[in-house]
């Protein structure tokens, strides 16, 4: 079924409210979740899916994305017919930002679209962490007959988190707004749509390339049918540095990393052959993932540790982040601190950020 | 196909039959070890760490595990166009079917695999053994030596010399006398079961040996002496460092064990030569609000949320909370339940120590415990030691 179904994520976007960390890699590339990238989860969601063409429309500033991905291999994207297929942004500027699904990205790669045969195509963006089989989405769209169908989350606390909502009729858009209040259908940056539309969309708009797909869908809707599919799971968004860190906090309660490192649809990312982590003589560990590589001497209390990171005797990490290879010397004291990768804290500094307001410390600063 | 300089050959059809229960299924090379390693792991790292990219791996007992889990070699990076790695099993000819009768007869019956790739030389090296090795040492001294054999040597204690191929050698290396498994060694040089030939005289005496009736078509008994009878070069390459063959679950416990010393000379944690392994993607472990973690490795994918102390935790391991895990080894998908303990013992892949079960003892007077893959141990009052 989802052979006919061809994936396009866009990674050409950023967001100026995670300063340091997203300063030199796109959001796409922000670390996650101990080992992941936050691509991770709609590339995974995919091809989980039975997607297995798949394009990344990259960012700028796409090294780390092409460290990340090379060619597919974790993803079983490395193919013969289909695979992954790279495709470069353009260059944004400060107007679209936050803009998600620039006509320009796609209207510069319309080969990718034009070449294949399959009859659908799911569009996501790459700065939300869920974990999804598409496929009764993609049954949901054939079923209903619309001409696009948007993926929506019913959230609680619409004044906290900037994101698009859809007011509905049933299971009908009728409109967006950026702001919401209460409960509200926050859009997932993720639709299904048929190939032929979308190269229609990139016809018609062709001249304005500086648009939004989601500007110009708004400004059809009169005359689309455009239908809704609501997504129960966790729907972790990354909007600014408070979101990022309450996020990762998620990922400590059991039923949200049951069903985000679901068993069934295995989240994948570049695989680096690290040795198991190693825990020292009297460490204290509480509340907190541990990747392989770290060596762990001190205490580490609900926090997020990434691949290769050292806490030394007697060092403390609490309510934190702490990205890969950093190296915490014994002594020093972390809280509420999102550690980039390659930081050196050493021997008894003392850190201090607060909930509302991580501390962030810049990819490879000696402290 | 096109020449290659070396090739290896890596013997993983053995049983080793003494590993009991953690080869009840699956072969000795494919026999999880520290924690997200497979025991072939080792000797695979040390090829591709060494530059060679043409492995050709001799299956026999059990050969599942070892097939799904080399697949396409990707892993180690020997997915390569121009070599890679070769999963070579026995095989049925125009004259029937036979098994590899000796590890010589095993690549005997490969000799077609070797001759397409025509190498200078051929490394001869064993899938069931832990230790980090640059190959391309030894190889340099087999070249400068001028030898046609070399037989990688390592020290071993006197005492425990009669359970190898010993050998004794002149100051510049060269073999004068090799003797399998002596009663009375005379030398405490012991043959690793590393060896690098020069093609032609490998062909050559596995085509001999071949013909003799009465040989067991081992190397270390048959092709070694019978080369050394001959007046071939033989030389020994000193090795120094980390090298264990786990035959028993003795060893294979204290050689995990050893992994969590702070002196360990098996530093499999810092730096150097990176073991490669085929490992599934899992999150990182979680290590819950009462856990106990020390002096222990942990893998991805596990949970922790009672007390681990001086133990290796496997891929996917489980320890419910009140549950308490010392000197032990959980192999991966192990699940310790709540409220069990597990005592100087290893518990097999995805066995299940019950609820308020122990399996185990602290006394280090009996012999380690081993809970056999995918089996339950329940809680009973003998297993409490009532």
């Amino acid at each position: 079924m989802s052979g006919r179904v061809l994936g396009l994520i866009s990674c050409n976007y950023n967001n100026d409210a995670f300063g340091s960390l997203t300063s030199e890699r796109g959001m796409a590339a922000l670390p996650f979740g101990g080992r992941y990238r936050v691509l991770d989860f709609p590339l995974s969601n995919m091809v989980n899916s039975g997607i297995r063409t798949i394009g990344l429309i990259t960012p700028y500033h796409y090294r780390a994305i092409m460290d990340h991905v090379g060619a597919g291999k974790e993803w079983s994207l490395n193919r013969k017919s289909g695979g992954m297929f790279i495709l470069p942004g353009s260059i944004y500027g400060l107007k679209n930002m936050r803009s998600t699904f620039l006509l320009r990205d796609i209207i510069q790669n319309r080969a990718f679209l034009e070449r294949g045969d399959e009859e659908y195509v799911i569009v996501s963006g790459s700065h939300k962490v869920y974990n999804m089989d598409l496929r009764p989405l993609i049954a949901a769209h054939r079923a209903s007959g619309c001409d696009v169908t948007l993926l929506y989350k019913q959230t609680a606390d619409a004044e906290n988190h900037r994101e698009t909502y859809l007011s509905l009729d049933g299971d009908r858009v009728k409109g967006f707004a950026a702001e919401a209040q209460g409960s509200a259908a926050c859009f997932m940056d993720c639709f299904i749509t048929s190939r032929e539309l979308l190269l229609k969309f990139i016809e018609w708009y062709k001249a304005l390339g500086y648009l939004d797909l989601m500007d110009i869908m708004a400004e059809n809707l009169p005359n689309l049918n455009v239908g809704a599919y609501p997504f129960a799971g966790y729907l972790g968004r990354l909007n600014n540095i408070r979101d990022y860190m309450a996020c990762s906090q998620d990922l400590l309660r059991e039923e949200v990393r049951r069903e985000v490192f679901s068993a069934e649809h295995k989240v994948c990312t570049k695989v680096q052959d690290n040795p198991p982590a190693k825990y020292g003589a009297s460490p204290n560990v509480h509340n907190a993932l541990v990747p392989t590589g770290c060596l762990i001497d001190g205490t580490v209390e609900n926090s997020i540790l990434f691949r290769g990171v050292h806490v030394g005797e007697g060092a403390v990490v609490k309510n934190c982040v702490i990205m890969q290879k950093t190296v915490v010397e014994p002594g020093a004291v972390l809280e509420n601190v999102i550690c980039d990768k390659y930081v050196t804290v050493s021997r008894g500094n003392k850190l201090f950020g607060t909930a509302a307001k991580p501390l962030v410390i810049p990819k490879g600063s000696e402290i | 196909m096109s020449k290659k300089e070396c090739l290896a050959m890596l013997l993983a059809g053995g049983q080793g039959s003494r590993l009991g229960a953690l080869t009840r299924k699956i072969a000795k090379p494919a026999v999880s070890f520290g924690g997200k390693y497979r025991i072939i792991d080792f000797s695979l790292s040390n090829c591709v760490n060494s530059g060679i990219d043409t492995v050709g791996v001799l299956t026999q007992y059990r050969p599942l595990m070892l097939n799904s889990y080399i697949g396409t070699g990707a892993p180690w990076d020997l997915d390569e166009a121009a070599g890679g790695v070769y999963v070579l099993p026995p095989y049925a000819t125009q004259d029937g079917a036979e098994w590899y009768n000796g590890t010589a007869d095993a690549v005997y019956k490969n000799l077609d695999f070797i001759e397409s790739y025509d190498p200078e030389y051929v490394l001869i090296i064993s899938g069931d053994h832990l230790y980090k090795m640059d190959y391309n040492l030894m190889l340099d001294f087999h070249k400068q030596s001028g030898a046609e054999l070399t037989v990688s040597v390592i020290e071993v204690p006197p005492a425990e010399a009669s359970r190898f191929g010993i050998i004794t050698a002149a100051a510049d290396g060269k073999i004068e006398k090799f003797t399998e498994k002596p009663a009375r060694p005379d030398s405490n040089l012991a043959s690793m079961g590393i060896y690098i030939f020069n093609w032609q005289v490998l062909k050559q005496a596995l085509l001999a040996d071949a013909q003799i009736a009465a040989s067991e078509h081992d190397f270390g008994k048959n092709v070694i002496p019978m080369l050394l009878n001959e007046g071939k070069r033989l030389y020994a390459y000193a090795f120094s460092g980390y090298w264990k063959d786990v035959g028993t679950i003795e060893s294979y416990y204290q050689t995990s064990m050893d992994l969590l010393r702070e002196d360990s000379e098996f530093d499999i944690f810092s730096g150097g030569q990176r073991i490669f392994s085929n490992s599934n993607i899992y999150p990182p472990h979680y290590v819950g609000e009462k856990a106990v973690v020390e002096n222990s490795v942990v893998c991805n994918g596990c949970t922790v949320l009672g007390e681990v102390r001086n133990s290796i935790i496997s891929s996917e391991a489980y320890v419910g909370a009140g549950a308490k895990v010392e000197n032990a080894i959980l192999l991966p998908g192990a699940h310790v339940e709540s409220g069990a303990r597990v005592m100087r013992a290893i518990v097999g892949e995805g066995a299940v120590i019950e609820m308020n079960a122990y399996f185990g003892s602290l006394d280090e007077a009996e012999p380690v415990q081993v809970c056999g893959d995918g089996e339950h141990i329940k809680d009973d009052l003998w297993s409490r030691g009532y």
